[in-house]
C-alpha cells in the first residue's frame, strides 16, 4: 500500500491473526505500545509468537493473558519495578509455552539480518554459553524446526568457520515478523515516523516487519516533520496503520512526554505472580473498562500528571523517587 | 527527594556503600565503560566524580557519555540521556563493544562461579526457577577487555558456587559446543577474544581471577574476615 490508514486501535490490532509473529518497538519498560498489548488481549489473541529483542511488562502480560504461544527473547523483566517476569517465569517453570533464550546481540542481529534481505547475520557473543547449547534447543526438541513453520529456522544457529580469519563465530538466522506494534512522540498523517530521545533497534525491528502499526502521541502534518528530515527515522511507505494514542505507553515511560508509572508496574508485578492473580488484574484493568480512553480516565489525571516530564531535560523533576 | 537529614557522616557508611565505592575503584582516569542498570550505574557515576573524571559512559540502550546530573532508575532511562554526547540505539553501541572498544563492563548476576561464569537466566538449570534472561549480560561479558561483577554475598553462599547452573555470560572457563569440552575462554573466542572477569566485588570482598582463570580472595572489607567470606561462599576459596 502507497500510504498508510488511519484507523482506530481496534481496527489496527484487529487485522493482527493469531499465530502471527510479532515483535514491538521500545526497550524494556521504555516506550512500548501498551495501548495495543491491552486491545491484542481485550481481542483474546492465541498462540503469538513473540520474537523481540528484550522483553518487558509489555510481553509478560501478553503471556499472562494466554495470548502467546512462543516466546523468543533475549530478557523479560520490569527494571527496577519488578525482578523478573512473573508470569513467563510460571509458565516456562510449569511447561505451558515454548521459549527460545538468545543473547541481546543475537536477538537483534536476528532482525537486523531479517532488515536488510539477509539469511543470517554472524556474531562472537556468548559462545560457551547455554543459550547456544545444543539441549537447549527447544523448538527443535518440540520438533517445530522441520520446515512447517516459516518463522522457525532449520537450526537455531550454526557454528561457522569463517575463511577470512579462521575464526569461529555463530550465525543467527534472520527473524522476518509479521507484525511490529511501535509507540512514538510523533508520526505524520502520510506516515514518516519521528522518535525522539533513544532509537534502541526500532529502525531494525520495523524494517525486519511485514507490516507495521505505528502508535503516536499525535499525528502532525507531514509538511511539520519534513521541514528537518535528518530528525526522522522511518518513511510512510514501511507504515500499514496510524493509530492516534496519548499516553498509549502507559505504564512504560516514553522520553520527553512521561516517566514510567513505577508504582503500577510494581503492582502489576506483585499481583500476577499467580495465575488467579493475573486473571483478577486483568479483570480490573483491562477487560473491566472498555477501550483504552476508560483505562486512562480509571487512572485518573492526578496520577497521568504526576508522570509528567519536563521537556527540559526529558524527564520529571518533581516525581517523587525512592530514598535510604 | 527527602531532606539531606538522610546523607552519611563522614566514617559512616552501609555495606551497600562500601560496594558502590569499592566497585568505582576498578575504572581508571579514560577508560570507556560499559555498565548495566542498578549498582553499576552508581558506581561508574562514583568513579566519574573521584579518581575517573575523563571515564565515557556507555548504555547498552544507546546513550554514550551522558553526564547525568540525578540516577538513572534503569539503562534506557532518560536521565542516562542527559548531555549525553551521542543517543541512538543498540546496534550503535553493541557493534562497538564487539570491536574490542570497551575496556571495562560492570554488570549483575544471580549466581557466579570459580571461573567467572555468571547466572541471570534460571536458578537450578532450565527445570529451575526462572529469573530475567541475559538482557545484554552475556554479550557484554563476553566481549568486553575487562569486567566487573558486582553481587550481594552476605548470607547469600548460594550465589558463589563452584559450577553454576546455567551460563547465561561466560567466565574464563567455559564448554566449546557442541562436544562440550571444558576450556580456557581465549580457545574458543580465537581472534574475536578481548578478556575476561577482572573482579567480582560483593559486600564482603574484592575476588580476583589467578592465572588459570579461578577466584582469590583479594582483599576484605572493613568489618568482615576471610573467614567469613569462606563461610559466605559454596566453593573452597583455598587460594588465600
Amino acid at each position: 500500500m502507497a500510504r498508510p490508514k488511519i484507523v482506530s486501535l481496534t481496527e489496527a490490532v484487529g487485522q493482527i491473526k493469531d499465530g502471527d509473529m510479532l515483535t514491538f518497538g521500545g526497550f524494556t519498560v521504555w516506550r512500548r505500545p501498551m495501548a495495543a498489548i491491552y486491545e491484542l488481549i481485550r481481542q483474546k489473541k492465541r498462540n503469538l509468537h513473540l520474537v523481540e529483542v528484550n522483553g518487558g511488562t509489555h510481553d509478560d502480560m501478553l503471556v499472562g493473558a494466554g495470548c502467546v504461544g512462543i516466546w523468543e527473547s533475549s530478557w523479560c523483566g520490569h527494571e527496577l519495578y519488578g525482578k523478573f517476569g512473573s508470569n513467563l517465569a510460571r509458565k516456562i517453570e510449569k511447561g505451558e509455552i515454548l521459549y527460545e533464550d538468545w543473547a541481546h546481540i543475537h536477538i537483534l542481529n536476528r532482525l537486523t539480518a531479517g532488515s536488510k534481505g539477509l539469511p543470517f547475520l554472524p556474531t562472537y557473543s556468548a559462545m560457551g554459553c547455554d543459550m547456544l547449547n545444543p539441549e537447549n534447543d527447544n523448538l527443535g526438541k518440540a520438533g517445530l524446526r522441520d520446515g512447517s513453520n516459516p518463522h522457525i529456522g532449520k537450526l537455531k544457529y550454526a557454528m561457522y568457520q569463517e575463511p577470512f580469519t579462521n575464526s569461529e563465530i555463530v550465525l543467527v538466522p534472520a527473524a522476518n515478523p509479521d507484525w511490529c506494534i511501535t509507540h512514538v512522540q510523533m508520526v505524520g498523517a502520510e506516515g514518516t515516523v519521528r522518535v525522539d530521545g533513544l532509537k534502541f533497534s526500532d529502525q531494525e525491528v520495523i524494517k525486519a516487519s511485514k507490516h507495521n502499526i505505528i502508535i503516536a502521541e499525535q499525528v502532525v502534518p507531514e509538511e511539520y516533520l519534513r521541514r528537518e528530515p535528518t530528525r526522522n527515522m522511518i518513511g510512510g511507505y514501511l507504515v500499514d496503520y496510524i493509530v492516534e494514542q496519548p499516553w498509549g505507553a502507559h505504564p512504560t515511560g516514553l522520553y520527553g512526554v512521561h516517566e514510567p508509572d513505577g508504582e503500577f508496574i510494581s503492582n502489576f508485578f506483585k499481583a500476577t505472580r499467580t495465575q488467579e492473580g493475573f486473571d483478577q488484574w486483568a479483570e480490573e484493568w483491562i477487560f473491566g473498562v472498555k477501550d483504552f480512553q476508560e483505562y486512562l480516565s480509571k487512572l485518573g489525571i492526578t496520577r497521568l500528571e504526576s508522570l509528567k516530564a519536563n521537556p527540559a531535560l526529558g524527564y520529571s523533576s518533581t516525581m517523587k523517587r525512592g530514598s535510604r | 527527594m527527602e531532606s539531606k537529614k538522610g546523607h552519611s557522616k563522614p566514617g559512616e557508611f552501609k555495606p551497600i556503600d562500601l560496594l558502590a565505592c569499592a566497585a568505582a575503584r576498578e575504572v581508571k582516569d579514560g577508560e570507556i565503560v560499559f555498565a548495566g542498570t542498578g549498582l553499576p550505574m552508581l558506581a561508574i557515576m562514583v568513579a566519574q566524580h573521584t579518581q575517573a573524571p575523563t571515564a565515557v559512559c556507555i548504555y547498552e540502550s544507546g546513550s554514550i557519555d551522558g553526564r547525568p546530573i540525578d540516577l538513572p532508575t534503569s539503562v534506557a532511562d532518560a536521565r542516562c540521556s542527559y548531555q549525553a554526547a551521542v543517543g541512538d540505539g543498540l546496534t550503535d553501541v553493541f557493534g562497538q563493544l564487539q570491536s574490542g572498544k570497551v575496556d571495562l563492563a560492570y554488570l549483575g548476576g544471580a549466581e557466579v562461579d570459580l571461573y567467572g561464569n555468571v547466572n541471570c537466566t534460571f536458578m537450578g538449570g532450565p527445570t529451575g526457577k526462572r529469573l530475567t534472561g541475559s538482557g545484554g549480560n552475556s554479550d557484554i561479558h563476553s566481549l568486553a577487555k575487562r569486567s566487573v561483577l558486582i553481587m550481594p554475598q552476605f548470607g547469600q553462599k548460594r550465589r558463589f558456587v563452584e559450577r553454576v547452573s546455567y551460563i547465561t555470560s561466560p567466565g574464563w572457563k567455559i564448554p566449546h559446543w557442541p562436544d562440550k569440552e571444558w576450556v580456557p575462554k581465549q580457545e574458543v573466542y580465537g581472534s574475536a577474544f578481548n578478556g575476561g572477569p577482572a573482579a567480582v566485588i560483593s559486600d564482603m570482598g574484592v575476588y580476583r581471577f589467578d592465572a588459570k582463570g579461578e577466584m582469590y580472595l583479594d582483599t576484605v572489607h572493613p568489618g568482615f574476615t576471610p573467614e567469613e567470606c569462606r563461610e559466605n561462599c559454596s566453593f573452597d576459596l583455598n587460594n588465600f
